[in-house]
């Protein structure tokens, strides 16, 4: 899974959210080093929706706008944890290696 | 809403336009002016969400990620044998166009590492044009060394579209194996009329001065023949260890490349014999054996594609349903 579907399944993960709502999201559980485009937004929104990863969950009109809310899926939050569970185990690896690695220089962590 | 960003939009397909035109005006909206970030962005988008309509079967999808990969690296090596430091001397006959293509299909690599559709698009198109551009500096004088040079300008076209068909998961099996046939490629610049250009009258005509080559043959070309019947096997090797589903697939993608042999050596053989022997009025390609050497490598691939996914229907057709 590449980061961008991971962050915009993530920022679903906690509530329904519009396509400006999980811009916001994204931009803020990274800290502003991703920030999605509206082109990248929609073509995953919609590769994720054609996958049944995400469905709709409602729609509003804001200012003469339509607003359309999306939320996770069942099979969404399977591949979410499957992927999150992934990459914990790889962040597993790497930090034993640094454990073993300052073990190994004899010196204490930074 | 600006009419660039208006323009862009109606380069995305009617229904994706349908669903999601309203939310993305609102999205452009509060993203400001567009700037050439934008504008990448919604080319770039709309060009993924088209390829992803276009019906590839799943199959035809994966094999396209091996002939993407092992494609690029084999051009790399074929190219990347001018330039490498094993044969100093080589390298004041480096043309720029070598370069282009050496950067062509590097580009390609990196991309089909990262996942990046795009830049493989562009890589692709850089070496595409790059081995056109050298097959056509000495199209005027000698039309032959385009034809002798097809097979490789065909395989840089089928690179190019694999590329835009191909799955960005999964590492194909026999990676190491292609990349030592890429290694062998390389090392057989040692002996300089074993290069492909030099060898494809050979190979595609049936005919070349062989006494010739013989007499000039210097110790090693016997192992060389062997170094490239040796690549050849391994990237056969590499092929047939491939996923079953992706391996059924992959004829369709060499069909293109082997279709030039009879092609040239039927379409062609006449016109070259003709300009061997008439170098004061030579014979450019004509417009219909332009058509030819375009049409039939396409009429090649969707042929055995269609082939194959009639096999592929009725293998799952055959199969229990659980």
């Amino acid at each position: 899974m590449r980061e961008p579907t991971f962050l915009v399944l993530t920022a679903l993960a906690e509530e329904p959210r519009h396509g400006y709502a999980v811009i916001e999201d994204v931009s803020a559980m990274t800290g502003g080093r991703v920030r999605l485009r509206a082109g990248t937004l929609y073509a995953a929104l919609d590769r994720l929706r054609s996958e049944g990863l995400i469905e709709v969950d409602r729609e509003e009109i804001v200012q003469s706008r339509l607003r359309r809310y999306y939320r996770l899926s069942a099979a969404g939050e399977r591949s979410l944890a499957a992927e999150t569970a992934r990459l914990r185990e790889q962040a597993a690896i790497a930090d034993g290696r640094l454990r073993a690695r300052r073990t190994e220089l004899g010196g204490a962590p930074a | 809403m600006s009419a660039t960003q208006r323009r862009l939009l109606a380069l995305y397909p009617r229904d994706f336009r349908r669903d999601y035109e309203e939310e993305l005006l609102a999205v452009l909206a509060a993203e400001g002016r567009p700037g050439p970030g934008q504008v990448f962005d919604l080319v770039r988008s709309a060009l993924v969400v088209r390829l992803r309509r276009v019906p590839v079967p799943a199959g035809l999808r994966q094999s396209a990620r091996v002939v993407q990969l092992f494609g690029a690296l084999l051009l790399l090596a074929l190219e990347g044998r001018r330039v490498v430091p094993l044969v100093p001397g080589h390298l004041d006959v480096v043309a720029p166009v070598d370069y282009v293509r050496l950067a062509g299909w590097s580009l390609v690599l990196v991309a089909v590492a990262k996942g990046w559709r795009l830049l493989g698009f562009t890589g692709a198109a850089i070496g595409l044009a790059g081995e056109i551009a050298a097959a056509l500096r000495w199209y005027l004088d000698t039309p032959a060394m385009l034809l002798n040079a097809y097979w490789i300008i065909m395989t840089a076209a089928v690179v190019l579209v694999a590329g835009l068909l191909a799955t960005r998961a999964g590492r194909p099996r026999g990676l190491l194996l292609v990349l030592s046939a890429g290694g062998l490629l390389i090392l057989v610049t040692e002996i300089d009329w074993l290069l492909p250009y030099q060898l494809s009258p050979l190979l595609v005509l049936g005919r070349g001065d062989v006494e010739m080559l013989l007499s000039d043959m210097p110790a090693m070309s016997g192992v060389a023949v062997l170094m490239l019947v040796a690549a050849a096997g391994l990237v056969l090797v590499a092929a047939i260890r491939q996923e079953a589903t992706v391996r059924r697939w992959l004829p369709a993608w060499a069909a293109p490349v082997l279709v030039t042999v009879p092609l040239i050596r039927s379409g062609f053989d006449g016109f070259m014999e003709y300009n061997s022997y008439h170098p004061e009025a030579t014979r450019l390609i004509g417009p219909v054996q332009w058509a030819a050497l375009v049409l039939v490598p396409m009429a090649a691939f969707l042929v055995v594609a269609m082939l194959s996914g009639r096999y592929e229907r009725s293998r799952q057709a055959k199969l229990p349903r659980s």
